[in-house]
């Protein structure tokens, strides 16, 4: 199995990146600023979680701005990947009825499309880090091997999702209540050690460490805003369990992906 | 005597299609589930050899599993029993409505259709001038394909099917397309494409003069099963005596 995904993926990766290329040109095609809204989006939405959570909440977590929009990034970057993916085939239509492609390919060109996004969101987040003057440390590192167990984690949801999203009709309204949960679970908008922690340091201990969105999250705060060494064997641990998902999920889209194009 | 090289083999091809189609979690717990088993059978045991180079003609009333075989050889569809073997030949299945992005300009999916058929960015690049000229878009190339008429639509995937050449090419019922003068057109080409004789062409059609015209042999299908393969003439009579 690992040979054929190698193959596979050296063969189309080109593929999903011009397919995520061309599915950003065309997100914007039609408007008036063009590509000038995937800065303008995320930067509008950093300004409105400033004034609602910064001024009328009045939170108290440092450097505030950029603490909120590391965790909107992350969560935007995953939720959107794992909604798109159960209907991942169905809107491919087009392609996966005509010609045989590996399904994890369109996976793949999904979460560079999403991808791209998350980046612009960080880079506005070095900008929020240069106006309040955050020091910086080598721990702003770990960023890296969070983003790969992110990505791994995520393709893997992905590839599981796109698979069970051709069979089962009312997976969309079970992910959309699911991932609402998660949401409000992962400290987007909060941090789980503080508001939780405070009180039941147990519960947020599990909140943050069960749940790898949020431990990404809680981690990439850690070492980019407060210096702090993220825990290594925990970006390790969910390292290992991201690529078993990842595992899974390709065998179950290589096992079955050849029925899809019957279905849809 | 040389041994006889074939291009296509499909032997015992049986291919079904699941009645429930999909699981409904509702339909599930309030209206007793579905029925076990509930299957299909488009395709049924069907077996034939094409020799390299040749080109088999498919005919047969709507239903009778033509398109399905097809698709089932371009590898979009895995048999469920049986096996097909091309050899490792490159293959293009050239259908009506292309897998298109209908969001995305023609020129970026002449791209994305080209590497999906298993071409590198440089080699469609380097025929992508000769798709658009053939294709006769003209401005239409750089606006969305949500904007074509289907008879663009149509050429445009003839066009990137055509230039793009593979091995085999499985074709189905794409060469009425567009108007008469690029039915001429994409007439003329599909028969150089097929004067190649490393080309190794099926052909779906309900057009009889057509495959008379194009094929070395063909085959009539009827409930997803053979009725009859051989020679061409003899097997389009007696379709043509069922059909009366």
């Amino acid at each position: 199995m690992l040979k054929r995904f190698t193959e596979d993926f050296k063969t189309h990766y080109k593929y999903a990146f011009y397919s995520a290329r061309a599915q950003l040109k065309a997100e914007v095609a039609g408007s008036y600023l063009n590509w000038v809204w995937w800065v303008l989006q995320p930067f509008c939405m950093m300004i409105v979680y400033a004034i609602v959570f910064g001024v009328m909440f009045s939170a108290r977590e440092q450097y505030f701005t950029a603490f909120i929009f590391i965790g909107i990034s992350v969560w935007d970057f995953f939720n959107r990947c794992v909604k798109q993916s159960v209907k991942m085939v169905k809107s491919n239509k087009s392609i996966v009825t005509k010609v045989y492609i590996p399904k994890f390919v369109l996976v793949l060109a999904k979460m560079l499309v999403n991808g791209f996004k998350m980046l612009i969101c960080f880079a506005i987040v070095v900008m929020l880090m240069i106006v309040y003057r955050v020091p910086v440390t080598l721990n702003v590192l770990y960023v890296i091997p969070l983003l790969i167990d992110l990505w791994l984690f995520t393709f893997g949801c992905m590839c599981i999702l796109t698979h069970f999203g051709v069979f089962v009709e009312d997976l969309t309204n079970v992910i959309d209540i699911v991932l609402r949960f998660v949401f409000y679970l992962s400290g987007v908008m909060y941090s789980i050690s503080h508001r939780i922690g405070d009180s039941y340091p147990l519960y947020a201990t599990i909140l943050e460490k069960c749940n790898p969105v949020a431990f990404v999250m809680a981690s990439l705060r850690e070492c980019v805003l407060y210096g702090d060494t993220p825990g290594r064997k925990l970006i390790l641990l969910w390292g290992l369990i991201s690529v078993v998902i990842s595992a899974i999920g390709v065998t179950i889209i290589y096992k079955n992906e050849n029925s899809y194009a019957k279905l849809i | 005597m040389s041994e006889k090289k074939y291009s296509i083999e499909v032997d015992n091809l049986v291919i079904r299609y699941r009645n429930m189609k999909k699981f409904s979690i509702k339909r599930q717990l309030f209206q007793g589930g579905y029925k076990k088993e509930d299957y299909f059978e488009a395709v049924r045991g069907v077996s034939f050899k094409v020799e390299e180079g040749r080109i088999l003609g498919i005919i047969g009333k709507n239903g009778s599993g033509k398109s399905t075989m097809l698709r089932a050889m371009a590898g979009v569809f895995s048999a469920d029993e049986g096996t097909i073997n091309l050899h490792d030949h490159s293959v293009s299945l050239m259908a009506i409505g292309v897998g298109f992005q209908k969001e995305l300009t023609g020129r970026e999916n002449i791209m994305l259709s080209g590497m999906l058929l298993g071409f590198s960015e440089e080699e469609v690049h380097e025929k992508e001038a000769e798709i658009i000229e053939f294709a006769e878009l003209g401005d239409f190339i750089d606006r969305p394909v949500r904007t074509y008429s289907s008879g663009m639509h149509s050429k445009l995937a003839f066009a990137i099917t055509a230039i793009m050449e593979t091995d085999i090419m499985l074709v189905d019922e794409v060469l009425s397309v567009g108007d008469q003068h690029f039915k001429k057109k994409s007439y003329k080409k599909m028969k150089d494409l097929i004067n190649d004789k490393h080309r190794t062409v099926v052909i779906v059609s309900h057009n009889i003069s057509t495959l008379k015209e194009l094929c070395d042999q063909v085959m009539w299908m009827h409930d997803g099963e053979i009725k009859m393969l051989g020679d061409t003439d003899d097997v389009l009579d007696k379709y043509e005596e069922f059909m009366a």
